[in-house]
């Protein structure tokens, strides 16, 4: 066997070696960790996002006057946390007020009913919205049109590609371009490799008619959590 | 006049390497590195494990020369390799070369560990330098991945995300590794800079010592032998060479040479 250690090491040295080493490792590794590794305490540790997500950070996705039978995607660029600088510095200077977004499609469509053989039944549009041209809506409409809507999340639930509406002979289904996921109207899970339905966004109607978001989505769905869900 | 330039040249030269010979051991070194006795045939198939340290030799070469014109921000990344590929003198060419190297790096090492396999050259004792060899396949993974972002094109964008997708399904370590990437939980200028960060500085600065380590192992161990039986028949061809300049000297008399050659390469086995 080799000999690596000539001298035998008394157990005071080593002691000594140890506790010495030990302190030294310590401030040797743990600014740069820390400084490298500084997402995962934010994220994973603080519960922190880069995209505003408090109780009042809500985005505008859009009028429900624009929605159609089928389902609809809207662009909403949420504000993304990551540029380095200190925003009131930059207000100050005027000179960069531009902000990173994360562009994404939110798909909005009326709740449907889906029968028994998986075909499309009646969609839960609530009635009085024919006539409808953008009035104030009252607090009863406001909770029929929101029990009514799915807001949904392109990133499909397998591996994050954006989905997009497929029609064909008058049924559609959402499909991922990449591996085939497919999802009926309502976002829920039909084919394919995605572990569980489209995530849906929390959201809310207000009087004016408009749709509204948060950053954050339902952990749970019809088959577990997959996290992170947020890429 | 012409063959006393000539001969001169010769002399300075053989000053110079005599030289550096005695000082550095240059030509002992070179020579350790460079002359593998291979057998004659399939010579070719030895050749793979060269043809990976030449490519990754481009990608470094090639990738320091992007790094003039690249910038890793969100709103110049991909204007600054269309003004690589538009507008720079042979930008088209050097991407070209750092991309498609790139692709035929990966080729090559699989083409190489095939060799290996087969032929059993991970067997003992170079056990180890299979070992190394499998993590210089992670780290090149790893690059071309971290490489596909940089280009912050749709393609390369759409890759990432379904790339750090996949290994966000990783038990345990997926989420964190995840956001260690992205710099946060979603995709943005963090994630961009980090990713520069790992494919310019780290992961080289991780490969090339491993490259190193790769090409000890290879030598202590040879490929065909043990460091002794290097030696030995580094020492068996220099003997050979020897005696085949003895060969053409006689040769010019009109003398066939062969009795001596045979005798040398049976004591060479008998010993």
């Amino acid at each position: 066997m080799a000999e690596l250690q000539k001298d035998p090491m008394t157990r005071k040295d080593f002691l000594g070696f140890g506790i010495l080493g030990a302190i030294t490792g310590a401030i040797l590794t743990i600014p740069p960790a820390a400084f490298v590794l500084g997402p995962i305490i934010d994220t994973d540790v603080l519960g922190e996002s880069d995209v505003p997500n408090g109780p009042d950070d809500w985005f505008e996705v859009g009028s429900i006057t624009d929605l159609k039978e089928e389902p609809v995607a809207f662009r909403v660029d949420f504000p993304v946390n990551q540029t380095y600088g200190d925003r009131a510095i930059q207000e100050e200077s005027g000179l960069s007020t531009e902000e990173f977004v994360v562009e994404s499609a939110v798909w909005v469509s009326w709740s449907t009913e889906i029968l028994s053989d998986g075909s499309y039944g009646e969609s839960r549009r609530p009635a009085f919205l024919d006539n409808y041209n953008g009035e104030t809506l009252s607090e009863d409409q406001i909770q029929e049109v929101q029990g009514s809507l799915n807001v949904l999340s392109s990133s499909c639930a397998h591996l994050g590609c954006p989905v997009r509406w497929i029609t064909k002979e008058g049924e559609g289904e959402f499909l991922c371009p990449c591996h085939g996921g497919i999802y009926n109207i309502n976002g829920e899970y039909v084919g394919g490799p995605p572990p569980r339905g489209m995530y849906a966004y929390t959201s809310e109607v207000r009087e004016d008619g408009k749709i509204y978001v948060r950053h954050e989505f339902d952990s749970g769905g019809d088959l577990g959590p997959q996290e992170p869900y947020v890429i | 006049m012409i063959s006393r330039l000539r001969s001169q040249a010769t002399d300075t030269g053989k000053l110079i390497v005599d030289w550096l010979e005695h000082r550095a051991g240059i030509v002992t070194i070179t020579e350790h590195f460079l002359y593998e006795p291979v057998p004659k045939r399939g010579a070719w198939i030895y050749t793979l494990g060269s043809a990976t340290l030449f490519t990754i030799t481009l990608q470094f070469l090639t990738g320091i020369l992007l790094l003039f014109y690249y910038v890793p921000t969100t709103d110049h990344a991909w204007d600054s390799v269309n003004y690589i590929m538009t507008e720079a003198y042979f930008g088209q060419m050097i991407r070209g070369i750092h991309y498609w190297s790139a692709n035929f790096l990966l080729v090559v090492i699989g083409l190489h560990m095939a060799q290996v396999f087969f032929s059993g050259g991970y067997k003992a004792p170079r056990e180890l330098n299979w070992v190394v060899g499998v993590v210089l396949l992670l780290l090149t993974i790893v690059l071309a991945f971290t490489g596909y972002l940089l280009r912050w094109d749709q393609d390369g964008f759409w890759a990432s995300v379904v790339g750090m997708k996949i290994g966000s399904y990783t038990p345990f370590v997926g989420g964190p590794t995840i956001n260690f990437l992205l710099g946060g939980d979603v995709t943005g200028p963090a994630t961009l800079s980090r990713f520069f960060a790992l494919h310019v500085w780290l992961l080289p600065a991780a490969l090339a010592p491993f490259i190193g380590i790769h090409l000890y192992l290879l030598r202590r161990h040879g490929v065909f032998g043990s460091e002794f039986e290097y030696s030995d028949r580094l020492a068996k061809l220099h003997e050979r060479q020897r005696l085949e300049s003895y060969e053409e000297y006689e040769s010019d008399e009109g003398e066939p040479y062969t009795g001596r050659r045979d005798r040398a390469d049976r004591n060479g086995d008998e010993e």
